[in-house]
């Protein structure tokens, strides 16, 4: 009797959420169908004439679709990947240094980048990867040529990889400084009596006690490799990179927002979500067995 | 005399338009008169009638975020203009939405399409957005409205383009959309110079391609423009290497009169004479040209940043460059900060020529722009915008442009094809002395401009007046002598030196392949040009890009206009 | 910590310590860039010139933005939006997180309402169906749009679940045993056990709102009612250039390509996330690492 007392508190509970949801996230949803008529603004939604796979079918056509699906994939891939490591790196050097005061003011420092917007650091890649920016500089100094960074196809993936690495290293790296605090030092000490150097204490007792947490955010990541990140690549591509920069998601605001393609935009925007919900699915059920996790 | 004449006439039609305001009153409070219930109200009375109770008028407008003309206390809803709208005509302008010019309004715009709720008005920079709404069937039918409301101004511009702009503006023989008209010259590209640095270095005016190469070499070797010297400036990384069918004109910064050199006519549907139709990018002339131009780019002649700097104007502006292609206005309206900068820098305009010393050019289409009225919009609404229209082809040279007239709600620019090259004529006229200012006071004259452009050119200009220079120009009024710069320098190419080749495109629009297909191809063109240019592909690239251009859809667009060529 | 102190390890302590400083001056060069365009002379900064330090000295455009409403306008409806965004959101997700936290057998209907969250994260019918529905609410060009417009912050809700999911047992049966609805349970014992993590969900929630420039190009009808993002990113990612502007539009536009004042907004920009983050770092440090890593 009491149980059923309490379900209704939970529905009650519950209750703002939901609306909401059903509002905002529910509703739209049936905009899906959009993806399978050829949507005629003046007939709406629910009397536009039913095409099928026919947007699909003429997404794969494009040759753009192709390249739009590799870039996402690789610029995605790269992030996940260099994201991983790159705090790690940089987590286990800090973990290195001895100075405490100096440590403490290099962490919080670094967390910086995360807390500006794509539009606000847009700003600033592009004035320091200019013809006359800092990049440039750097290039001179050591005998190059200038290049123009932005309108280079060639670097335009390693140019997104990198600043994103740059603009997350700090505050990725939060999880693992947590993990190795709970490190034992004692660990430490009796490697250090063994004779260990510092390279051996970090093989045989840092890395090991990060190595869960690697695994498992690796694997969580998954569900990412088709989110190559929108607010970053819209803020800094131009036609120029299109064939190496332009991703999914900003394919699918160019259609459907510039090319009025709004049936092919909601198309391929569906294909995106698929792919990334099995992925997810494949992610959570990875993370279960490995790593006993459960995520919800 | 003439003068005398035409203020009799004007108060008879005033009085005239006060008589239909109150018969309409008295017969139908709401509704303006309709040809049944006043057939005495016609013509031109119609065209600027003011409404008995106001009218709505909903519109969706283009801002440009960076003005500063508003006065104070003024907004998009309430400004010097909305104001004369609503005196004179009794409409009342309600702004919907804004939208910065670019590719924010072209997000406001699709997405009031796909919402399927249009504003009553909208200008949309696009034919493609105007054939998507009428295709969805959400444009008013204004074919017989316009010929009932439209003052006779505006039809004797319409008349001027020999029904271009009419086609243009109809969807499936429907007139759906107000076209805006612009002249001709916007789309005949020119070679503006530094003069000034050309005189220093004791060089002559280059006139073909490989003039501008030695130029454009000596003024880099020279540094005239400090450190980042930049011999050519070339397109940023919102606009295109030349002009295309689509968007034939005003190509500031594009390479259009080199194209034109070499005989070249890359973003054109070129007739073959033979019912079959070439896309003029393919040719083997624009391949040369486009060697010839990863060339200069390679050599230094070509700004560094071209294709990505954000804005055309700024090594113009900052008088790093010495030369840039553009049309008349590009030099005066188009950097006037290069003036304020350096007021004796000495933009000259002159023709690019082929070696065999022939000018040739490609010609635009009578607009690009289009005013689209929603099917929903009342009668009364459609008549108002409509009368706003005509309106401002009126009186547009009566306002206080101290205020931009881009606030002008659903402005769309409505010119005769030849009115800078009249203008140019008659204000040299006015300058030697061979006419007055006061002749050129004819209200409803085709040349809307004329009698303020007249009255303010001697303030401006100073004698001699026959090899104008910067030293010509007195800048106190910046705003006038950016005008007068553009018109009597920028059009003097085009005016006085006739064009061996005019080189129009078959179709101006899209096709229906191209409606799906276009904007890809359009994308793998940009792509292959501008890397070319740039030197990160190989000319080879080109011949790859042919292949595959044809492969994905142009082979068949390209047999759907030469059908076109039927017709 | 016993350390051999041979030279190779004093060799890496320095080469550390080093790559380090450059690490954390990399982290604060945003912030001096822009800082060096704004208060340098306008037509270096135009042409691209300034690097690493201010060429001239100016501060004409901060004095501009004194006089520029519509750039205060924006920051007030970005400081309302992320007040109430993050007001709404948080209350929201912790009515949510805790019933879902109930096991199973508590909360009979638990996995179920979790799949449709977790569908609803994954899933979406693009961008213009939720324009169009939220064109149908009415909301367009309100701040409601801002706050709502995003969803239901689901993530946070799994964050904050996973997180009243590992407190101790003991003190949920302690509260009923004293008679707690499961209102005061959660008002009374669970919020206040877990007000870091809380705090860590309100600063990504915030830093969301404060960080979010797409929302309000896209739901914003007026330029008066961008927040201040959309209202930056609109005057200086995209400036407008485009081959069919009329003559008088262009020459207004590249007469005020303003480096400089840009520069100084975008300044203005960081100043509150420069702020805030710094006190909050302890609770966001714990936040993230109690919900990505449970033991």
């Amino acid at each position: 009797m009491r149980k059923m007392g309490l379900q209704k508190h939970y529905y009650l509970m519950l209750l703002p959420g939901m609306i909401w949801l059903i509002l905002f996230s529910i509703v739209p949803m049936f905009g899906i169908i959009m993806a399978f008529e050829n949507y005629n603004p003046g007939q709406g939604l629910f009397r536009s004439e039913w095409v099928g796979l026919d947007n699909f079918k003429y997404m794969f056509q494009l040759s753009d679709s192709r390249a739009v699906i590799l870039n996402t994939f690789i610029i995605a891939v790269g992030k996940i990947v260099f994201n991983l490591l790159v705090p790690l790196i940089f987590a286990i050097l800090l973990n290195e240094l001895t100075h405490l005061r100096f440590k403490k003011m290099v962490q919080t420092i670094v967390y910086l980048p995360h807390f500006l917007s794509w539009v606000i650091m847009a700003t600033i890649v592009i004035g320091i990867f200019g013809y006359y920016g800092v990049a440039n500089t750097v290039v001179q100094a050591f005998g190059g040529h200038p290049k123009l960074f932005m309108a280079d196809a060639g670097i335009f993936r390693q140019l997104i990889i990198g600043t994103d690495v740059w603009k997350e290293f700090g505050y990725n790296a939060i999880i693992y400084l947590a993990a190795l605090t709970g490190v034992n030092l004692n660990l430490y000490e009796a490697a250090a009596i063994d004779g260990a150097n510092r390279w051996q204490l970090i093989r045989n007792v840092t890395l090991p006690a990060l190595s869960t947490t690697v695994v498992l955010l690796g694997v969580l990541s998954l569900g990412n490799v088709l989110n190559a990140g929108f607010d970053q690549v819209y803020n800094l591509y131009n036609p120029l990179v299109y064939s190496t920069g332009d991703i999914l998601d900003t394919w699918v605001y160019r259609l459907g927002l510039q090319n009025l393609q709004f049936s092919l935009a909601t198309a391929a925007g569906l294909f995106k979500s698929v792919i990334s919900f099995v992925l997810i699915f494949i992610s959570y059920r990875l993370a279960y067995r490995f790593a006993d996790y459960t995520v919800f | 005399m003439k003068r005398k004449t035409a203020s009799v006439l004007l108060a008879a039609g005033l009085a005239i338009s006060m008589a239909a305001c109150s018969s309409s009153n008295s017969s139908n409070e709401t509704k303006a008169p309709s040809s049944e219930n006043s057939p005495q109200v016609t013509g031109d009375d119609l065209a600027f009638y003011k409404f008995p109770k106001p009218v709505d008028v909903h519109v969706g407008m283009v801002v440009d975020p960076t003005d500063k003309t508003l006065p104070q206390g003024d907004s998009v809803n309430n400004n010097q203009y909305t104001r004369y709208l609503k005196e004179k005509y009794n409409i009342n302008v309600i702004v919907d939405w804004t939208a910065a010019t670019g590719n924010d309004y072209k997000q406001k715009v699709s997405l009031s399409i796909a919402s399927g709720k249009l504003p009553d008005g909208m200008v949309v920079d696009d034919r493609s957005f105007m054939t998507k709404a009428a295709s969805s069937g959400l444009l008013y039918d204004i074919t017989d409205l316009f010929k009932q409301y439209s003052s006779s101004q505006v039809k004797e511009i319409m008349d001027s383009t020999q029904g271009r702009a009419m086609e243009n503006a109809s969807y499936k023989g429907k007139m759906v959309s107000l076209p805006n008209i612009t002249v001709d010259t916007d789309g005949v590209h020119i070679m503006w110079i530094r003069k000034d640095w050309l005189d220093k270095l004791n060089l002559p005016v280059p006139k073909t391609v490989s003039d501008i190469e030695k130029t454009a070499k000596a003024f880099v070797d020279n540094k005239l423009g400090g450190p980042n010297m930049v011999g050519i400036a070339g397109p940023s990384k919102n606009t295109f290497p030349y002009a295309t069918f689509l968007v034939s004109s005003n190509n500031m910064g594009g390479f259009d009169p080199v194209f034109g050199a070499m005989d070249a006519y890359p973003g054109y549907w070129l007739d073959n004479g033979d019912g079959t139709a070439t896309y003029g990018t393919l040719t083997d002339n624009t391949k040369k040209t486009l060697a010839l131009l990863a060339d200069w780019y390679k050599k230094g002649l070509i700004d560094p940043e071209v294709g990505t700097r954000d804005n055309v104007g700024d090594p113009i502006n900052a008088n790093q460059a010495g030369i840039f292609f553009g049309p008349w206005w590009n030099g005066g309206y188009g950097n006037g900060d290069s003036f304020k900068n350096d007021p004796t820098a000495n933009w000259q305009a002159y023709p690019v020529y082929s070696d065999d010393g022939k000018w040739n050019t490609h010609m635009k289409t009578t607009g690009s722009t289009y005013t689209l009225i929603s099917k929903n919009a009342k009668p009364d609404v459609v008549k108002a915008i409509l009368i706003m229209n005509n309106a401002l082809v009126r009186d547009e040279s009566t306002f206080d442009l101290s205020v931009a007239v881009g606030w002008y709600p659903l402005r769309n620019v409505m010119a005769a094809a030849n009115e800078t090259e009249y203008e140019y004529t008659e204000l040299l006229k006015v300058l030697k002395g061979e006419t007055k200012p006061e002749d050129y006071n004819k209200p409803n004259s085709l040349y809307k401009l004329m009698y303020s452009d007249a009255k303010k050119v001697q303030s401006v200009v100073k004698a001699p007046y026959d090899n104008l220079n910067v030293s010509n120009f007195n800048m106190t009024n910046f705003g006038d002598f950016q005008r007068m710069y553009s018109l009597l320098i920028g059009d003097r190419p085009f005016t006085t030196t006739p064009i061996d080749k005019k080189v129009y495109s078959i179709t101006y629009n899209q096709t229906p392949t191209m409606e799906t297909k276009w904007a890809n191809l359009k994308k793998l063109e940009d792509e292959t040009v501008l890397k070319i240019i740039l030197g990160q592909a190989s000319i080879d690239s080109f011949d790859t890009f042919v292949k595959n251009w044809k492969a994905q859809g142009g082979e068949e667009i390209a047999k759907e206009v030469a059908e076109l060529l039927k017709k | 910590m016993v350390r051999n102190k041979t030279i190779g390890s004093r060799t890496f302590d320095t080469a550390n310590v080093v790559l380090q400083a450059l690490l954390l001056l990399s982290c604060l060069y945003p912030l001096w860039y822009t800082l060096c365009v704004s208060i340098s002379n306008k037509s270096a900064a135009n042409a691209g010139l300034v690097t690493f330090y201010p060429i001239g000295f100016s501060l004409t455009p901060y004095k501009e933005i004194i006089s520029d409403r519509l750039f205060f306008n924006s920051f007030w409806i970005s400081i309302q939006r992320t007040v109430l965004g993050t007001a709404v959101s948080m209350l929201v997700t912790v009515l949510m997180a805790y019933p879902l936290a109930r096991p199973r057998r508590e909360f009979k209907l638990r996995n179920t309402f979790m799949w449709i969250l977790v569908f609803c994260m994954l899933f979406n019918g693009g961008l213009i169906p939720w324009y169009l529905t939220i064109q149908q609410y009415h909301l367009i060009n309100t701040i409601w749009a801002l706050v709502l417009g995003g969803g239901v912050p689901i993530f946070n809700v799994i964050l904050i679940m996973n997180f009243f999911r590992n407190l101790p047992k003991d003190l949920n049966e302690a509260a009923i045993v004293d008679g707690a609805g499961p209102w005061s349970i959660l008002f009374r014992v669970y919020i206040p056990c877990s007000i870091p993590v809380l705090a860590a969900v309100a600063l990504f929630i915030s830093v969301y709102h404060w960080n979010e420039f797409f929302n309000g190009l896209v739901l914003m009808n007026t330029s008066d009612k961008y927040p201040l993002q959309t209202y930056i990113q609109q005057l200086v990612v995209n400036i407008p250039v485009g081959t069919s502007l009329t003559p008088e539009q262009y020459k207004k536009l590249s007469e005020l390509s303003n480096r400089t004042l840009n520069a100084a907004k975008v300044f203005i920009a960081m100043v509150p996330m420069l702020v805030v983050y710094p006190f909050l770092q302890k609770y966001f440090v714990s936040g993230i690492t109690l919900g990505a890593v449970k033991e």
